[in-house]
């Protein structure tokens, strides 16, 4: 072999050997908190036991079976696709209508708005839950005077205490604290879109919707999906907002996969059950991701 | 190895054993005990002036307390049992959960321990350890009781003319008048967002109407499938609740009202009574409300002992996994010793285990007192439903309340779903 070959071979090996000594770190973290549980909970799904149990008792497929027959389990996975939705048209739509019109509506104050807007992205999902559930409160809430001040009647049960309506209240502080984020995301993508594709549209008449519709949207595609995505992951696993406003209620009408998990688990004892849970909400983001991916490649 | 190091080998031995003679009694004077409890108010300056005297006697023993909300309480003490550094005393309701850690071998068997002269077994009643004997064994020294009262505001009652209910057809006339007098008050706010509100009040009116020598063979599981929760009796409960609710006892959206914004409503004097724990005394007290407590009113016809009450004991365990279970013993005996006792009291509000200061306790209300006079007549505790049923039921009994509360479910459809858990824990156990 000759000796420039072997020196490429040798510095390719050099670089593979460093490649890896560099991933090890991450990957060793990745490994201990990731995929050594994600294999641990797949395993459990097929057992009967607790948290505090020492015996795990063989189950086979009936952790999953159970989950498909559970009513409990189809609320929660119908919550979770109502926040999905939800979110996607309160935070894409609305961050998109937002960032358009900053980008576009607005000649001054613009960055005031946008930090305006912003700013309860870098609030914790934990103090913005506590803030809405005052808000809502049907006793000393605000919601309720500004309500009974334009003459409308609020929910007897409350705004977290009626079934019908508990979810869509979480949804829309889910919204109010994630909008800015999505704006300031699609703001940077229409920021990215020359100007003079704009002025070349004026002179040929497309103004306004038109302008929007032909311009602006293909122009932030990309970054719609982004968004998207973005948006349905986290709808998939929210968890912090049911669990501190409703806590799941009441009575189970704003259970989402997440909190059901965490009830199974660690309050009614049933571990093997609730890895089940957590492996078919593995598989349902899988689906949904590889599907929106495709989508987008298509596109 | 070569002779000169076989030379230096009686050195070395010397020296190692010289080493592990000064620094064993030190390593073993050296002892730490972790303790969990909840963070209720004065429990850290409890755990530190009771750690500084326990020092006195053990001055190389260190106490290391942490506490925690209760919401989180249940969680972190499961997962901090199974891990590898878990505490090696915490604070533990009596009951289902206690009984669940029994049986999964995490807790010390207590049965041999603290039988000193001022061990915890001599110096608490039997009545009180049996709260934490499981197939009678021990498993945990009480500290402690919670109640549940009807609080009532004495200006407001003398104002309109009223005197505490005694049976439950006059509680819910005292609602009717409240509300005829001004509608907007709320006679006896609720506060059920976090579920336990209501399944405290479910406790006393299934005590009421079944008794416990009824109803504790549905709420051990213990009765046939076929008659699990069919006593009528657990109906007529859920319609004693849906009583109070159409009598406007109760806010509009209790399962909507936060528990300690209920609590304000009667220390601000905006609503009558309350349904509240002992604990609340704390809260009340500071605000300057003018109030008195009796017992949830008997209902006429019922089959429960009108002298058996709610009563939640509570205390602490020692985890299986301790390094020195005597030791942990001890720091439990002397929790519960005659002066700590009479400390825990003074500083948490609560009623201790061991009565034997009482009557010392420094800034002790009246209500304080009568409340610890009256939980000593009780003639037998009734412990709550989501501590003592198996965690499935106490889960459906807590949603089961509030869809009744709430109007979603009829108390015969309630009494159903609870039933249906209650065969599906059966099985499970079996």
């Amino acid at each position: 072999m000759p000796s420039s070959s072997n020196d490429a071979l040798a510095r390719r090996m050099r670089v593979a050997g460093l490649n890896g000594i560099m991933l090890a770190p991450a990957f060793s973290l990745v490994a201990v908190f990731v995929l050594v549980p994600a294999v641990i909970t797949l395993i459990g799904s097929f057992f009967t036991f607790g948290i505090t149990s020492s015996a795990w008792k063989w189950a086979g497929i009936s952790n999953y079976i159970r989950a498909f027959s559970d009513p409990i389990f189809w609320v929660s996975l119908k919550n979770n696709f109502i926040i999905i939705f939800g979110s996607i048209v309160t935070q894409v739509g609305i961050g998109t209508i937002m960032a358009t019109i900053l980008d576009r509506g607005i000649k001054h104050g613009a960055t005031v708005y946008r930090t305006i807007i912003f700013m309860p992205v870098v609030v914790s999902y934990v103090a913005v839950s506590l803030i809405w559930m005052m808000i809502y409160d049907p006793n000393v809430g605000s919601l309720n005077v500004i309500v009974k001040a334009i003459g409308l009647t609020p929910p007897r049960l409350g705004w977290l205490g009626d079934p019908n309506i508990s979810i869509w209240m979480v949804l829309i502080t889910a919204a109010w604290a994630n909008v800015g984020f999505q704006m300031v995301l699609i703001l940077a993508g229409l920021q990215s879109i020359p100007k003079q594709l704009y002025e070349a549209a004026a002179l040929d008449g497309a103004k306004g919707m038109k302008a929007f519709w032909y311009i602006t949207l293909p122009g932030i595609r990309n970054i719609l999906i982004v968004a998207v995505l973005i948006t349905t992951i986290g709808a998939l696993k929210v968890f912090d907002f049911i669990f501190v406003m409703t806590g799941g209620g009441p009575a189970n009408a704003t259970q989402v996969l997440g909190t059901y998990i965490y009830l199974q688990a660690f309050n009614l004892g049933n571990m093997g059950y609730a890895d089940a849970i957590s492996i078919i909400l593995l598989v349902i983001a899988l689906i949904l991701g590889v599907a929106q991916l495709k989508l987008s490649r298509r596109g | 190895m070569t002779n000169h190091s076989f030379r230096k080998l009686p050195l070395a031995a010397a020296l190692a054993a010289s080493i592990a003679g000064i620094a064993g009694p030190a390593l073993a004077q050296d002892s730490t005990i972790k303790m969990w409890t909840l963070n209720n108010t004065g429990y850290q300056e409890f755990i530190a002036q009771a750690a500084e005297a326990f020092k006195q006697t053990h001055p190389n023993v260190n106490i290391i307390h942490e506490t925690f909300p209760g919401d989180q309480y249940k969680t972190s003490i499961q997962v901090a049992l199974v891990g590898s550094a878990p505490p090696d005393v915490f604070f533990n309701w009596a009951g289902e959960d206690a009984r669940r850690l029994v049986a999964d071998g995490l807790v010390l068997n207590l049965t041999d321990l603290g039988t000193a002269d001022d061990g915890f077994q001599n110096t608490l009643s039997e009545g009180w350890l049996e709260a934490f004997k499981y197939d009678g064994k021990l498993y945990g020294v009480p500290v402690d009781a919670v109640s549940v009262y009807l609080y009532n505001n004495v200006d407001y009652f003398a104002e309109h003319d009223l005197t505490p209910p005694k049976t439950f057809d006059e509680l819910t006339d005292i609602c009717k008048v409240v509300r005829e007098d001004n509608p907007s008050t709320i006679p006896l706010p609720l506060g059920n967002a976090g579920r336990w509100k209501a399944i405290h009040l479910m406790t006393m009116l299934n005590e009421r109407v079944i008794g416990q020598a009824d109803a504790a063979a549905d709420y051990n599981l213990s009765r046939d499938t076929d008659e699990l929760f069919t006593d009528p009796g657990y109906v007529e409960a859920f319609n004693k609740l849906v009583e109070m609710q159409d009598a406007g006892c109760f806010e509009d959206a209790p399962n909507a009202t936060d528990s300690e914004l209920a609590d304000v409503m009667f220390s601000s004097g905006a609503s009558p009574m309350s349904w509240c724990g002992t604990w609340c005394m704390a809260d009340f007290d500071p605000e300057g409300v003018n109030y008195d407590m009796t017992r949830f009113p008997v209902i006429e016809g019922g089959r429960g002992d009108p002298d058996a009450y709610f009563q939640v004991p509570e205390g602490y365990q020692i985890s299986a996994k301790t390094a020195d279970p005597e030791l942990a013993a001890e720091w439990l005996s002397f929790l519960v010793s005659d002066d700590q006792a009479q400390k825990f009291a003074e500083i948490l509000k609560f009623l201790p285990s061991n009565p034997t200061n009482i009557d010392k306790v420094e800034g002790a209300t009246e209500y304080f007192k009568w409340a610890a006079a009256d939980m000593a007549k009780y003639s037998a505790g009734v412990n709550v439903l989501d501590v003592s049923l198996e965690a499935s039921v106490a889960e459906a009994y807590m949603n089961a309340s509030v869809e009744v509360l709430n109007g979603t479910m009829t108390p015969e459809q309630a009494v159903a779903q609870i039933r249906d858990a209650a065969v599906q824990a059966q099985a499970a156990q079996d």
